[in-house]
């Protein structure tokens, strides 16, 4: 090791914990996926408790769009199979790899401005009918869990961006296509929220 | 190195030579700079907690007196100043002194690393920290002042704008501890994946030096109990700025959740403190005991057990809090059992001193002095932890005389220990011993004096948090045990002079610094002092275990890691 | 369901993932309307999201192929989480 170690460089040094053979960056992004899984299940224990304490909130929950947010699902567990198709189709490196990438990583942007879009539309519906967040503990939740889970999606996206723009340059195809793994893991961690989301939120 | 590798190295090292000053030392991405970064913002929020604390002691001792350098302070100010002087304390000079000095700077040093992992990211990590730090004070300084609903902000004082003056002051409290959960976040998984990841070969685990242990340790603990304040915080700020009423009756929140969030969090982030005091400690008793480390196996497993178990203790903050009775039982056992693997840590380091050859250097004074104290701390948190007497004791002056001597030793006794024993391999020089000695008897003198009247004014029932105890009638007769002890906060705060005097003239005219001044095994102790920028000229291949000191046979009384020999060489192409 | 899938690879294995979580998506949504006592729809949706979770992040975050370690760092919050919150039902679900 001449320069500082690379951190792509998986290296055996035969001292028996395994744990080496995971790159450094897979391991970090488990790491904050798990600090992330913190974050939201605290507050959807929060909601599910008080939610409890309060008798259900059947009549705040019948306002919810629910057919909205069923479409959103599909849009967003849609957006997960182009993500996995990129990072697959980025791991077997095969004939004309750049630019499946690129069309599979741009149908992932594409679908997640989606979802933000038709968020958007859903939340501006509610706004009209006085549904905002100061409107009791229900619509609260509703905003925070929901708004926060958009922050990550947006977060995703920009992230997803950077690796589009940068697969158009030739020498930068090989980071993108090491990299693509990790914003794929950050990518299905928000849609595994969201496929926790939307039943608490829209189906019960 | 082959020519070609070799040739690589100069260049690289001759272009960081060209490293403009903002690259080098500003927006630095090595993690000595970061450290010392980090080593420059915590001793000044030091400061600033400190001048926080005298004005709360001042004010004890002699209520409603005009304070020098402050005046006089209303109830609402007063409330302010114990608020900032904890959360300044807590998060903004413990958790950085600790975790991002210590761990920042001796991680990659002692596993053989060339820096971090990921360096950019460290980078961004210390940088969050400053901005969040820098909204902390200003907040003092915005219309109706910092905030004012303690350290641990509970509801509905803080969930109210109109409850406290402190409207601007409290968001930005939020906001500033967001920015801080951030920093930290992100330093532990370099932290944790660093030491996990990037071990120089023939370090396995069983040689990895308890410092990194208990670092990475801290880290994860951080990283799995932080999560749920973070949504707590994102709600408090909802329920201040559009009345979301999480923690507000009058909208069916439920001021409890916000302390059960709150301590969920608040009780793993003292061990979270605690573990890489402890860890500093650990490193330097053998050293200047020339012994191993009594029971090292024993001392991880510690580790780990306290971490799992202090994510299921935090009730017993809560005993007195309205929660359903039935939970005071579990919450007890719980908080009794986790005094056992600190039992076996302590006396673990006081069978390491057993029969060694004690070198009463200055870096060994302080880690005696925190060993010292925070036995009598643990040991007075027991009534603590114990429903029964918690009862009685909750919300007086025995709580806090308990966490500081617990937290005092860890962050300031263990953290100067660490200073004074890492200063040379820091910055190349030596501090001044004779004046570090006389740092170190002042501030044990001083803190004893602050802190042991504290316990029997709680013991008497004098309630913390209130702006004028000697205002009962009760608690007037013992108001002279305030006094003593403001006394001593104003000693222990002016004896910290000759230690700020000392390490900066030691900066420049300090006795130049050999590579191993204090003899000691682990591998930063291989490179010049200071290390190259690359740390390792080579890898250092590992082939012992850290605390062989005094190997029956051997020639020298300490082993370097690297060596099966048992003289130091000086690596190869450094100095 | 892994016997069905074991001869599939690549971007094969993706889209027969997709068409499972589209499929126990909508099933869960049939749950929903149909008139059925809530407990038991909440139980059997929530079922379903647990094994489209399971899914993802077995065969999309590859969960399944990695190191014990990732997989302990996945599940360790989720039992976290379970504890605290039934630590906490007492006190806010179910208060007198």
């Amino acid at each position: 090791m001449e320069a500082a170690p690379s951190i792509e460089t998986v290296v055996q040094f035969g001292d028996g914990d395994s744990i080496r053979e995971v790159p450094a960056p897979r391991l970090a992004v488990w790491l904050f996926l798990t600090s992330e899984i913190m974050v939201f299940g605290g507050l959807i224990s929060c909601f599910i408790l008080l939610r409890i304490a309060h008798g259900g909130w059947d009549a705040e929950a019948a306002h919810v769009h629910w057919r909205i947010g069923a479409f959103n699902t599909l849009v967003l567990l849609t957006s997960s199979l182009t993500m996995a198709l990129a990072c697959t189709s980025a791991k077997e490196g095969k004939e004309g790899m750049a630019r499946r990438l690129r069309t599979y990583l741009g149908f992932t942007i594409l679908l997640g401005l989606t979802f933000l879009g038709v968020k958007a539309c859903e939340y501006s519906l509610e706004f009209a009918k006085g549904l905002t967040p100061g409107a009791g503990l229900f619509w609260a939740f509703y905003y925070t869990l929901t708004g926060l889970h958009s922050l990550h999606v947006l977060a995703g996206i920009i992230l997803n961006s950077t690796l589009w723009i940068a697969a158009a340059r030739a020498d930068l195809v090989p980071v993108v296509q090491r990299r693509i793994e990790y914003a794929g893991l950050y990518w299905h961690f928000v849609d595994v929220v969201w496929i926790f989301l939307f039943p608490l939120v829209y189906l019960t | 190195m082959s020519q070609a590798a070799a040739q690589r190295k100069a260049l690289q090292v001759a272009h960081l030579e060209e490293l403009s000053f903002i690259r080098k030392y500003i927006f630095s991405t090595d993690h000595k700079t970061i450290a010392k970064q980090y080593l420059g913002i915590s001793l000044f929020m030091a400061i600033v907690g400190g001048f926080t604390a005298y004005a709360i002691r001042w004010q004890l001792a002699w209520p409603s007196a005009r304070i020098p350098g402050v005046g006089t302070i209303t109830p609402d100010a007063y409330n302010t100043l114990v608020t900032m002087h904890g959360t300044i304390m807590v998060f903004f000079v413990a958790m950085p002194f600790l975790l991002g000095v210590f761990g920042n700077f001796c991680i990659p040093l002692m596993i053989g690393a060339g820096d971090m992992a990921f360096p950019r990211l460290n980078m961004l990590s210390v940088w969050t920290f400053l901005v969040g730090s820098l909204i902390l004070l200003a907040s003092f300084f915005v219309p109706g002042g910092a905030a004012a609903a303690g350290w641990t902000g509970y509801a509905p004082l803080s969930a109210r704008p109109d409850l406290t003056p402190a409207v601007l002051g409290q968001d930005m409290w939020i906001v500033a501890l967001a920015l801080e959960f951030s920093s930290f976040l992100m330093g532990g998984v370099n932290f944790i994946t660093t030491a996990l990841n990037m071990r120089a070969p023939g370090m396995g685990l069983w040689r990895v030096p308890l410092l990194v242990w208990y670092e990475a340790t801290a880290s994860v603990l951080f990283l799995l109990s932080v999560g749920p304040l973070i949504g707590g915080a994102v709600m408090l700020l909802l329920d201040r700025l559009v009345g979301a009423g999480f923690f507000l009756p009058a909208k069916g929140g439920d001021p409890l959740l916000w302390e059960h969030l709150f301590w969920f969090f608040g009780h793993p982030e003292v061990y979270v403190v605690a573990l890489p005091g402890f860890g500093i400690m650990l490193e330097i008793l053998p050293v200047f005991s020339r012994k191993p480390i009594f029971a090292y196996r024993a001392l991880v497993y510690c580790a780990l057990t306290a971490t799992g178990l202090s994510l299921i203790v935090w009730a017993h903050h809560m005993f007195i809090s309205g929660m359903d009775p039935r939970l005071a039982t579990p919450f007890t056992v719980t908080t009794i059992l986790i005094s056992v693997p600190f039992a076996v840590i302590v006396f673990a380091m006081i069978a390491t001193l057993w029969g060694g050859s004690i070198r009463f250097d200055t870096p060994m004074l302080f880690a005696l002095g925190g060993l010292t104290s925070f036995l009598l701390g643990g040991v007075t948190g027991i009534f603590l932890g114990s429903a029964a007497t918690d009862i009685y004791l909750h919300g007086t002056y025995f709580v806090v005389a308990h966490f500081h001597y617990t937290l005092f030793p860890v962050t300031f006794f263990a953290g100067f220990a660490g200073l004074y024993y890492w200063y040379p391999k820091m910055f190349g020089r030596l501090m001044n011993e004779t004046w570090g000695k006389v740092h170190f008897w002042l501030t044990m003198l001083a803190f004893q004096g602050v802190f042991m009247p504290l316990f029997f004014s709680g013991i008497a029932g004098t309630p913390r948090r209130v702006f004028a105890p000697n205002e009962y009638p009760l608690f007037k007769a013992i108001q002279p045990l305030q006094v003593h002890a403001t006394i001593a906060t104003v000693t222990l705060l002016l004896v910290q002079i000759p230690f700020v005097v000392n390490f900066f003239w030691s900066l420049r005219r300090g006795k130049r610094a050999e590579a191993n001044p204090w003899l000691a095994n682990t591998l930063e102790w291989c490179v010049p002092s200071p290390p190259p920028h690359a740390n390792f000229a080579h890898t250092p291949r590992v082939r012992r275990w850290p605390y062989e000191y005094s190997v029956p046979g051997a020639r020298l009384d300490w082993s370097p890691q690297t060596e099966s020999g048992d003289t130091m060489l000086p690596a190869a192409g450094g100095q | 369901m892994q016997e069905k899938s074991a001869h599939l690879v690549g971007a094969a294995l993706d889209i027969r993932i997709w068409e499972w979580l589209v499929g126990l998506l909508i099933i869960g949504l049939m749950v929903f309307v149909m008139p059925i006592p809530k407990v038991v729809a909440i139980g059997l949706v929530f079922a379903a999201a647990v094994v489209k979770a399971v899914l993802v992040v077995r065969k999309y975050m590859h969960l399944a192929a990695e190191h014990w370690l990732l997989c302990v760092l996945a599940i360790t919050p989720v039992v976290l989480i379970a504890g605290m919150a039934i630590a906490l039902s007492p006190d806010i679900a179910f208060r007198q």
